[in-house]
C-alpha cells in the first residue's frame, strides 16, 4: 500500500479526466477537454525536462511539429496507418529529443543558452518545413478525412477525448513512477546542483539525454494527438512558437517540476479564459485578456504553482524543499 | 333568477363569447406577426493577427442580415428572420473549430466565413461532421475544395483561378504600354498563400518574356522592411510583385518610399491592403498607383454601390471581405428559401444545385462543381486619386490603367 500511495492523487485525477467522456455530452466541452489535454500532455513531456531536470526549454515546439510532422508523412507519404505513425511520431520527437540533447548538452549549454539553442532549432524547423516539398512547404499538410478506428479518427469527440485521456493517464504515471526512481532523483540532483551531482558520480551527459528524449517524445505524442485531431498542419502550427509558450505556462502556473501541475495548470489557464469567453459575450478578445491576468496573478504570487497551494496547506514548510517530495508517502 | 339576470344578460355572454374566440384566435395571429428566427453562424477572426480581416468579414454578414431580414426575411418559410450566432476564430485553425461546435451546439443552420484557409480547413472539416452547410468566404488555398466534403461551398474565386487572371492581366497591361517592363522581383510572407504565390509567379512569369531578378521572402509579421526595400533598390526592378498580408505591404511600401525605390509598378496578388482603403486612406503616397488583383465587388450593381455607401456612410473603410460575405449570406440564405427547409442535407442540395445571382461580386450566377463557385473571378484594380479603381476585365472597368508609373 506504500508504495501504492504517491500515485493516490495521479489516480483520483486519472479517474476523474476518464470519467469526463461518459458524463459530458457537450461538444463544445469535449473539444475543449481534447484541446486542453493536448496541450497538457506537452506541458508535462516540457515538465520532465525543465521542471525535473532544471533544463528549461523556449522551443518545445521542435518537438510537437515533428511529431506531427513525422505522423502525417508516414501516413501520406509512406502509406502506413495512423496507429503506427502514432508510434512514429512519438519516436521521432524522441529521435528529435537526442539530437538537440546531444549537440547542445554535450557543448556544455545550460540555463539561458540551453533556452536560446532550443529556440533556434525550433525556428530552424519552422523554417524547414515552410520551405521542403515533404513537409508540403507553406501549404502545410491535410490528412485525408476517414472517420474510422483504424485511422486514429473517432466519429465522436467524446472517443477521442477518452484516447486523449488514457494517454494523459499513461504519461502521469509514467512521471510520477520516474520521481521516485533512481533516474529521477538524479535528474533532481542535477537541477539543484550539476557540479555536486556530477561529483556524486552522476553521469551528467546520459542523464540530461534521457530526460530530453522522453520529454520530447511525450511533446511529440502531442503533436500527433494535434495533427488526428484537426487533420491539418503547416509550419506555423507545428513549429510556431505557440505551443513552445503555451507548454511552458502551463507547467509553470501548474507547478513546476510536480507530476500534475502541467495538467492543472493548464486546465487552469484555459478554463478560465473560456469561462470569461462565456460569461463576456461578444466581447472580442477578453478571454486572452483574463489569460494574461491568471498569469500574472499566478507568476506573482504563487511561486509553487496551482498545486502548491493544495500542498503548502497540507503541509507548512518553504515551497522550494517541498517541490521534490511531491506526493511521498 | 332575478340575480342571474342582473349579473349575466345575452349582450354579456356575447361579448364573452366574441372575447374568447378573439383570444383563442390570437396565438395564430401572434404567429403571423412573429415568424420563427432561423440562426446562422458567421466565422470570422477578430482576435489575432487577422483580426482587422475579421472585423470587415463581420461588417458585410451583418448587412446582409440586415437586408434579408428588412426585405421580408425567408420567403418559403413564414418570413422567418435570420439571426446571427458570431463566433471569434481567433487567428487560429483550433479557435475556429471551437467555434463550430459552440456555434453547432446554439442551434446554427449553417455557417459562413473563416477568411484564412488554415481556418477554414479545420472549420469545415468540423462542420462536416454534423453535415453543417459551410460556405468559405475568402480562403484560397485550393485544397479546400479538394476533400469532397458535401458540405463546403467556395464562393469566391481560389488560388489557381487568381493567379491565372493576375497573370494574364499583368500581360496584358505590359502589351498594352508596348513591353516596358521585363524585370521582376518577388516580395511575400512566407506563408500558405505568399510562398504558393510567388512560387507560381516564379514558374509563370518568364513564360511571358518577364526575368524574376529575385524572391524575397518575409515572415508575418515582420516588424522591419528596411533590408528588403534596400535589397529591391539595388536590384533596380522593372516590377514588384508583393503577395503579403495588410501590415507588411503597408509597412513594404512606405519603406520603398522613403528608399525612394521607384520601379516602374507595382501588381500585387490576393493582397491584404492593395485593396483596402484604410491604406488609400492613411498613406495616399504609398498606396498611389498601386495595382491588385483581387477580389472586389461590382461597381456595376446597384446593391453593392448601395452596400458600399452605407458602410462609407457608417464610418467604416470597404475592402474586398465586406461584399464577400455579404453575398456569401445571401447565398446561404436563398439556398434555406429554395430548400424550404433548414435541415443540412436539403440546405447542402440547395447549394449544391444553386443558381444564385442576387449577389453583388462580379460572377454571374453560382455553379458549384465539388464545391467550387466556377463562375468566381478576381478583378484587375489600381488605385486611383485616392480611390480604387477596376482596370480590367474592360467590361466593367471605371478606369483606365496607369502604367508605366515611373516611366
Amino acid at each position: 500500500m506504500r508504495t501504492l500511495r504517491p500515485y493516490l492523487p495521479v489516480l483520483v485525477l486519472g479517474v476523474l479526466l476518464a470519467l469526463a467522456p461518459l458524463f459530458v455530452t457537450s461538444n463544445v466541452v469535449l473539444n475543449f477537454l481534447v484541446f486542453t489535454l493536448t496541450v497538457a500532455l506537452a506541458a508535462q513531456g516540457w515538465n520532465l525536462l525543465g521542471g525535473f531536470g532544471g533544463q528549461f526549454s523556449f522551443g518545445h515546439a521542435a518537438f510537437f511539429g515533428t511529431g506531427a510532422y513525422a505522423s502525417a508523412i508516414w501516413q501520406m507519404q509512406l502509406g502506413f496507418d495512423a496507429w503506427t505513425g502514432f508510434v512514429a511520431g512519438t519516436l521521432a520527437g524522441a529521435l528529435a529529443g537526442l539530437v538537440i540533447g546531444f549537440l547542445s548538452f554535450r557543448a556544455g549549454l545550460r540555463g539561458s543558452y540551453f533556452a536560446l539553442v532550443t529556440l533556434a532549432f525550433a525556428e530552424v524547423f519552422r523554417v524547414l518545413a515552410n520551405s521542403s516539398e515533404v513537409t508540403g512547404g507553406a501549404a502545410g499538410l491535410l490528412l485525408p478525412l476517414k472517420i474510422g478506428a483504424e485511422n486514429l479518427q473517432f466519429a465522436d469527440r467524446a472517443t477521442f477525448l477518452g484516447f486523449v485521456v488514457a494517454l494523459v493517464i499513461v504519461v502521469l504515471l509514467l512521471v510520477q513512477w520516474i520521481r521516485g526512481s533512481r533516474f529521477g532523483a538524479q535528474l533532481v540532483a542535477l537541477r539543484e546542483n550539476e557540479e555536486a551531482a556530477r561529483a556524486l558520480g552522476v553521469d551528467v551527459l546520459v542523464v540530461k539525454l534521457k530526460a530530453i528524449c522522453l520529454s520530447g517524445a511525450i511533446t511529440a505524442a502531442a503533436g500527433v494527438l494535434y495533427l488526428q485531431y484537426f487533420l491539418f498542419i503547416d509550419s506555423g502550427i507545428a513549429y510556431g512558437t505557440w505551443i513552445s509558450v503555451e507548454v511552458l505556462l502551463a507547467a509553470i502556473v501548474g507547478g513546476l517540476g510536480t507530476v500534475l501541475g502541467p495538467v492543472v495548470g493548464a486546465l487552469a489557464l484555459h478554463g478560465v479564459g473560456e469561462l470569461a469567453k462565456s460569461l463576456a459575450g461578444g466581447l472580442p478578445g477578453i478571454d486572452l485578456a483574463v489569460y494574461g491576468a491568471v498569469l500574472v496573478v499566478a507568476v506573482a504570487f504563487l511561486p509553487g504553482g496551482l498545486v502548491g497551494i493544495v500542498r503548502r496547506r497540507d503541509r507548512p514548510r518553504p515551497v522550494r524543499d517541498a517541490a521534490p517530495v511531491e506526493g511521498e508517502a | 333568477m332575478s340575480i342571474f339576470k342582473q349579473t349575466i344578460s345575452r349582450r354579456t355572454v356575447l361579448g364573452g363569447g366574441a372575447a374568447l374566440g378573439a383570444s383563442l384566435a390570437m396565438p395564430g395571429v401572434l404567429r403571423a406577426e412573429t415568424p420563427k428566427t432561423i440562426k446562422i453562424g458567421i466565422l470570422q477572426p477578430v482576435t489575432g493577427n487577422l483580426a482587422q480581416d475579421g472585423e470587415l468579414g463581420r461588417t458585410g454578414a451583418e448587412h446582409a442580415i440586415k437586408f434579408i431580414n428588412d426585405n421580408g426575411g425567408i420567403a418559403s418559410m413564414d418570413g422567418a428572420k435570420l439571426e446571427m450566432v458570431f463566433g471569434d476564430a481567433r487567428s487560429t485553425p483550433e479557435g475556429g473549430t471551437a467555434e463550430v461546435e459552440r456555434m453547432k451546439s446554439e442551434g446554427v443552420v449553417g455557417i459562413v466565413g473563416g477568411f484564412a484557409s488554415p481556418i477554414c480547413l479545420a472549420s469545415s472539416q468540423a462542420a462536416a461532421r454534423y453535415d453543417l452547410p459551410y460556405i468559405v468566404d475568402v480562403g484560397v488555398s485550393d485544397k479546400i475544395v479538394q476533400r469532397d466534403l458535401k458540405n463546403t461551398f467556395r464562393f469566391g474565386p481560389g488560388f489557381g483561378t487568381c493567379s491565372e487572371t493576375a497573370i494574364a492581366n499583368l500581360v496584358k497591361l505590359n502589351e498594352a504600354a508596348g513591353n516596358p517592363a521585363k524585370t521582376v522581383v518577388l516580395v511575400h510572407e512566407d506563408g500558405l498563400f505568399g510562398s504558393g504565390l510567388a512560387k507560381l509567379m516564379a514558374t509563370e512569369l518568364p513564360k511571358h518574356g518577364f526575368e524574376i531578378l529575385e524572391t524575397i521572402a518575409h515572415p508575418t509579421p515582420a516588424r522591419d522592411m528596411s533590408n528588403v526595400a534596400l535589397r529591391i533598390r539595388s536590384l533596380k526592378p522593372d516590377l514588384i510583385i508583393p503577395s503579403s498580408y495588410y501590415g507588411e505591404t503597408v509597412l513594404l511600401m512606405r519603406t520603398l518610399q522613403q528608399q525612394r525605390v521607384r520601379p516602374m509598378g507595382y501588381y500585387s496578388v490576393l493582397n491584404g491592403a492593395a485593396s483596402n482603403m484604410r491604406f488609400v486612406k492613411e498613406f495616399p503616397e504609398a498606396a498611389d498607383h498601386v495595382m491588385d488583383c483581387n477580389h472586389w465587388h461590382d461597381p456595376r450593381k446597384e446593391e453593392a454601390e448601395a452596400l458600399k455607401k452605407s458602410v462609407e456612410d457608417a464610418g467604416g473603410l470597404w475592402a474586398y471581405n465586406i461584399p464577400l460575405n455579404y453575398s456569401c449570406v445571401k447565398l446561404l440564405a436563398d439556398a434555406i428559401d429554395r430548400a424550404k427547409s433548414t435541415e443540412p442535407d436539403a440546405v447542402n442540395e440547395a447549394l449544391a444545385a444553386s443558381t444564385f445571382e442576387k449577389h453583388v461580386m462580379p460572377y454571374g450566377p453560382t455553379k458549384f462543381e465539388g464545391g467550387q463557385n466556377t463562375g468566381a473571378a478576381p478583378v484587375s484594380l489600381q488605385v486611383q486619386d485616392n480611390a480604387i479603381k477596376v482596370i480590367y476585365p474592360e467590361d466593367f472597368a471605371d478606369a483606365k490603367p496607369v502604367f508605366p508609373i515611373n516611366g
